[in-house]
């Protein structure tokens, strides 16, 4: 089992510093932006200064986190990450393309995707072991996975989380990443303290997650997933889904109909996060705030399906079950 | 009034994205390195040396002659103008 002691989002709904945010949110609008906090109280200005939106989310969500478990340093930072800094990337790709001569190093150095943890190191002075996985939307999972493993081995107060950014161009691009809009392009980070020790007021518990690629059937990846954690569909009282239909073995939903899981305790996820690659980051977020605002919710699975050949599934429990 | 420190201060300001700070707030002896002063890094030198070749048509060859042409605006300004005398 694997307590969470603190969680953080910036989104472009109110999440962040905002204990009951799932109760008011509302869906996405079309016209929605990302809702920054003043990131001077979080970031010296030194580094603020260089710093694009998903690094300033990051570092920000990360100290809140820190701040929340009441913890000094954690002991390692593992960020998932689909597309990285695309902000950073898109400057120094057009720096390349219309610059003679000498090449300005900021947007360079800060373009590749471990950035993100590189700079939350180096905002807390961290030397502990710095990961960043980037698995397309399968990248929050596979931090996860490597957070409970290290867990399994040794460290405390791990700091995991997720980040990705929008830019204009990624419209443009939407079919080559296979991305089906159905709702707007957003940013959003989400970071959480994972510890193998019951601490004063843990959130919630991550009992399992999984991450498959090539998947075929999601409804018999869900029936297995659940049967190695001795639960049956009928024990969930919750699944956050990020299916957008066309799915190789039918529509999300249906997979839950079949299993037998009522469709008011079914929802879409994407409806309130945006699309970006690392939603199911967001997802965890939601299915915590819910938890702690109504008890009757024990066992919560986050089902991602975003992109059809990938498959993201983590079992959520709260510290009663 | 010398144009060509103000020209480096919003160059510089512009080049380094430094946020709330405007060339007023800048001396003309500050030291730029210094935490004192601006308190610039290691890449700001390196984006220095961009600045200099994209506004002014100078290349910094000798890292020796960077250490101290980057100490101040004074510096800088002294260090372009002798330059262009070349």
């Amino acid at each position: 089992m694997y307590y969470i002691s603190a969680a953080s989002s910036i989104t472009h709904q109110p999440t962040f510093q905002n204990v009951g945010f799932s109760a008011v949110i509302e869906p996405l609008r079309e016209s929605s932006v990302l809702l920054n906090p003043d990131y001077k109280g979080f970031i010296d200005a030194g580094l603020l200064r260089r710093m694009s939106k998903i690094l300033r989310m990051s570092v920000a969500c990360a100290k809140d986190c820190i701040s929340q478990a009441e913890i000094e340093q954690p002991g390692a930072i593992i960020v998932g990450t689909g597309l990285g800094c695309l902000l950073d990337t898109e400057k120094f790709l057009n720096n390349v393309l219309t610059i003679e001569g000498l090449l300005p190093p900021t947007a360079f150095i800060q373009s590749t995707h471990n950035t993100m943890a590189g700079q939350i190191s180096l905002s807390i002075g961290n030397h502990g072991y710095n990961m960043t996985h980037t698995q397309n939307t399968l990248s929050f999972e596979n931090a996860l996975l490597d957070a409970m493993l290290l867990l399994d081995e040794h460290g405390d107060n791990i700091l995991v989380g997720a980040a990705d950014e929008a830019i204009e161009f990624l419209n443009e691009i939407s079919g080559k990443l296979h991305f089906q809009l159905t709702h707007p392009i957003t940013s959003g980070a989400s970071f959480f303290i994972l510890s193998n020790v019951k601490n004063v007021n843990p959130l919630a518990c991550v009992k399992d997650s999984r991450a498959i690629g090539l998947v075929q059937h999601v409804g018999s990846e869900v029936h297995a997933f659940l049967k190695e954690n001795e639960l049956n569909a009928e024990d969930l009282d919750l699944v956050l889904f990020s299916g957008v239909g066309g799915h190789i073995s039918g529509g999300v939903e249906d997979v839950f109909e079949n299993l037998g899981i009522a469709e008011n305790k079914s929802h879409n996820y994407l409806t309130y996060s945006g699309i970006y690659p690392t939603t199911s980051a967001f997802a965890l977020h939601l299915a915590i705030d819910k938890m702690k605002t109504d008890k009757s919710l024990r066992n919560v699975l986050i089902c991602n399906t975003f992109i059809q050949s990938n498959l993201g599934l983590t079992l959520l429990q709260s510290i009663e079950a | 009034m010398d144009n060509l420190k103000e020209d480096l201060k919003n160059q510089i300001i512009e080049q380094l994205n430094l946020e709330d700070i405007t060339p007023a707030d800048i001396a003309d002896d500050v030291l730029l390195f210094d935490d004192g002063g601006l308190g610039l890094d290691s890449i700001d030198a390196l984006e220095l040396i961009v600045l200099l070749e994209k506004y002014h048509g100078i290349q910094v060859i000798n890292p020796e002659e960077g250490k101290v042409a980057f100490k101040s605006i004074n510096t800088m300004a002294e260090y372009i103008r002798n330059r262009k005398v070349e």
